[in-house]
């Protein structure tokens, strides 16, 4: 049974993680035109996980397929132009229109900025998910120089 | 072409991703770095016989316009460096596929995708075309190299790795200052831009930064006095990381000064640049002849060997930029093997201190015949690589009058000679060490290691050969530099 950090502390963090989630969410599609972006979507599900961590909740910690599948994402993005005779890093813009939401516009920059968020998730999961230890299986021991 | 030139970047990102994807699977990831790095030296390949030819190319990324986004540029200064890098890293990775099964290699699951980010960044930073993406392409550098430096997490590395880490983030932020005021003088940071404006702003301005911009490429690329912390960290990091970064990371330093130091016209500041190459010659070869360790001494040399390059740069000559480049092409191989062949001694041998080391030239002539090729062309004798290069250098110092520094350079020529002699009489001579020797590794892999290191001898040996071929291309490339119409005319049809 573990103990409670603070009785407050833990019952804000999870009330605060779903809507920082949606926030993140926001940030994320608003990037387009607006302040924002991928960028910034990762940062704060990334003070989500920190917070979580903090108060001592769980949260998944899948930083490497995170970060690998993030880089995989962009670099596809990045060099899909090139099949269509483009220069790399090109992007498409569509625009729809949806019933009651009204015009959309998206493009190639969306999954772009979702593997950016990918990958600064996965960055600070990887950073508070790693505890600090010496190897314990050092090869050989180098001799110091005089 | 574009299709080349973004492969060389985004090739072996993606190849990275997916080796961290598959860390855990041995030949997945194996697979995966040798085919990444494949495809981008063969692209490089590509690149230099499209540029040889048709002259430079230009890649819009993103489709905007030079002045509002990102170019890269492959001029053939690039095109020249850019394979030479490229294979290098493959020929090391395959060293280190084999060095990994023993008490030597570096952590596979960080080393394979980490220098696959590492060669991803070279490739950017030798085709970039504007300074803010060569910023950004010195940091995905840096970044894997501070954990290639330090992920074994030993007393050694992580000490020295301290002051690389410190030394360097130095730099990084002395060069976004340097950013910022290259923007508040001349309104941009591209570098056909640049080449038109900063030759017209206030001699004031222009040589202040092209002073700045010298210490923070000379801080990448270890000049005198900015070079501490390279001997103490490049040692202590696994062979193969050691191979890399000797080869590699300082000549980007290099690469890059040349680069905005010619294209900007900052010839003033030759004499102040003469004089640091002078200095940095004579203190890296003769520390290299006060170290007792074989990968010390060759650490050292790295120092002495970029004095070289910027000697043939502080001459603003064509000769002198074509001997650089020269200089340039023969030094990240050599330089490479040499220390491929140290880890191959410390494989044999268990160590790498001359002191412990011994009669390796009748225990494993092989080895021997591979030190002794890429030494002597290190120390610039003839028929070897090195010999031309530094003749190219020699001969530009001469043209130019430069006596002193040529006078350097000759001295520093024959003290590289001798410590080379050392490291010779300490490997190769005398009778082998009583001491226990390290696990070593099975026939298989020693074999992969020596065709390996092979490879990258017969490499140099072609430079050899291919020396006037070579020599023409470099003068070609010189002048494309010198004479920075050529490549505005190029960025802005």
């Amino acid at each position: 049974m573990k103990t409670r950090l603070s009785p407050i502390l833990e019952p804000a963090v999870q009330g605060v993680s779903p809507l920082a989630l949606v926030m993140a969410t926001y940030l994320l599609f608003a990037g387009h035109n607006g302040p924002g972006g991928g960028f910034a979507a990762g940062l704060v599900i990334g003070a989500v996980i920190a917070l979580r961590r903090l108060a001592d909740l769980p949260f998944p910690a899948v930083a490497t397929p995170l970060i690998a599948t993030g880089i995989i994402v962009i670099a596809t993005v990045a060099a899909a132009p090139l099949l269509f005779g483009n220069p790399l890093l090109d992007q498409s813009v569509w625009k729809l229109e949806l019933p009651l939401i009204g015009t959309v516009k998206s493009g190639s920059a969306l999954p772009f900025d979702i593997g950016v968020t990918a990958i600064v998730v996965g960055l600070v999961m990887a950073l508070l998910d790693s505890p600090i230890e010496a190897s314990d299986e050092i090869p050989h021991v180098r001799e110091e120089n005089p | 072409m574009s299709i080349l030139i973004s492969a060389t970047i985004v090739g072996p990102l993606l190849a990275a991703a997916i080796a961290l994807l598959f860390r855990r699977s041995a030949s997945l990831r194996d697979f995966t770095a040798i085919s990444g790095l494949t495809v981008a030296t063969a692209s490089a390949i590509g690149i230099l016989l499209h540029v040889e030819s048709g002259g430079t190319h230009v890649l819009r990324v993103g489709n905007w316009h030079p002045e509002l986004g990102i170019v890269l540029v492959a001029d053939l200064f690039a095109a020249l460096v850019l394979p030479v890098a490229l294979l290098i890293i493959l020929i090391v990775e395959f060293f280190a596929i084999s060095q990994r099964r023993t008490a030597w290699g570096a952590n596979p699951e960080l080393a394979g995708p980490l220098l696959l980010v590492l060669t991803s960044g070279v490739s950017l930073a030798i085709l970039t075309g504007d300074l803010f993406t060569l910023f950004v392409a010195f940091e995905m550098i840096l970044v894997s190299s501070y954990v290639l430096l330090t992920h074994q997490g030993q007393q050694a590395q992580v000490r020295s790795g301290m002051t690389y880490v410190v030394m360097n983030l130095l730099s990084s932020t002395l060069f976004l200052f340097g950013l910022a005021f290259v923007y508040a003088a001349a309104g941009t940071v591209n570098m056909a831009i640049l080449a038109e404006r900063i030759p017209t702003l206030p001699d004031g301005i222009r040589w202040g930064l092209g002073a700045w911009f010298f210490v923070v490429f000379g801080t990448k690329a270890a000049v005198f006095p900015l070079f501490s912390w390279l001997p103490d960290s490049y040692p202590t990091a696994p062979t193969t990381i050691t191979a890399v970064f000797a080869g590699l990371l300082t000549k980007i330093g290099i690469y890059s000064m040349i680069r905005f130091h010619t294209l900007m016209e900052m010839d003033a500041l030759g004499p102040a640049l003469l004089a640091v190459a002078a200095i940095t010659m004579l203190i890296g070869a003769l520390g290299a002849l006060a170290q007792s360790d074989v990968k010390r001494i060759l650490s050292f040399h790295v120092i002495s060997q970029i004095g070289y390059m910027l000697m043939g740069l502080g001459l603003f000559s064509v000769a002198g930029t074509t001997a650089a480049i020269l200089f340039l092409i023969h030094h990240m191989p050599v330089k490479t093997v040499l220390f491929l062949v140290g880890g191959l001694i410390e494989n044999t041998q268990g160590t790498s201190r001359l002191s412990k080391l011994g009669g390796l030239s009748r225990t494993s002539p092989a080895l021997a015949a591979l030190f002794a090729v890429p030494a002597l062309s290190l120390a610039g004798l003839p028929p070897f690589s090195g010999f031309v290069a530094k003749l190219g250098v020699i001969r530009a110092g001469v043209e130019e009058t430069a006596t002193l520094v040529v006078m350097a350079a000759l001295l520093a020529g024959a003290l590289t000679l001798l410590s080379m002699t050392k490291i010779w009489i300490g490997v190769f001579w005398g009778p082998p060490p009583e001491h226990a020797v390290g696990p070593s590794p099975t026939p298989a892999n020693r074999r992969l290691m020596y065709s390996a290191t092979g490879t990258a001898v017969a490499g140099t040996l072609t430079i050899s050969l291919f020396a006037g071929t070579l020599f023409d291309l470099s003068q070609r490339a010189a002048t494309g530099l010198t004479t920075a119409d050529l490549y505005i005319g190029a960025v802005f049809p």
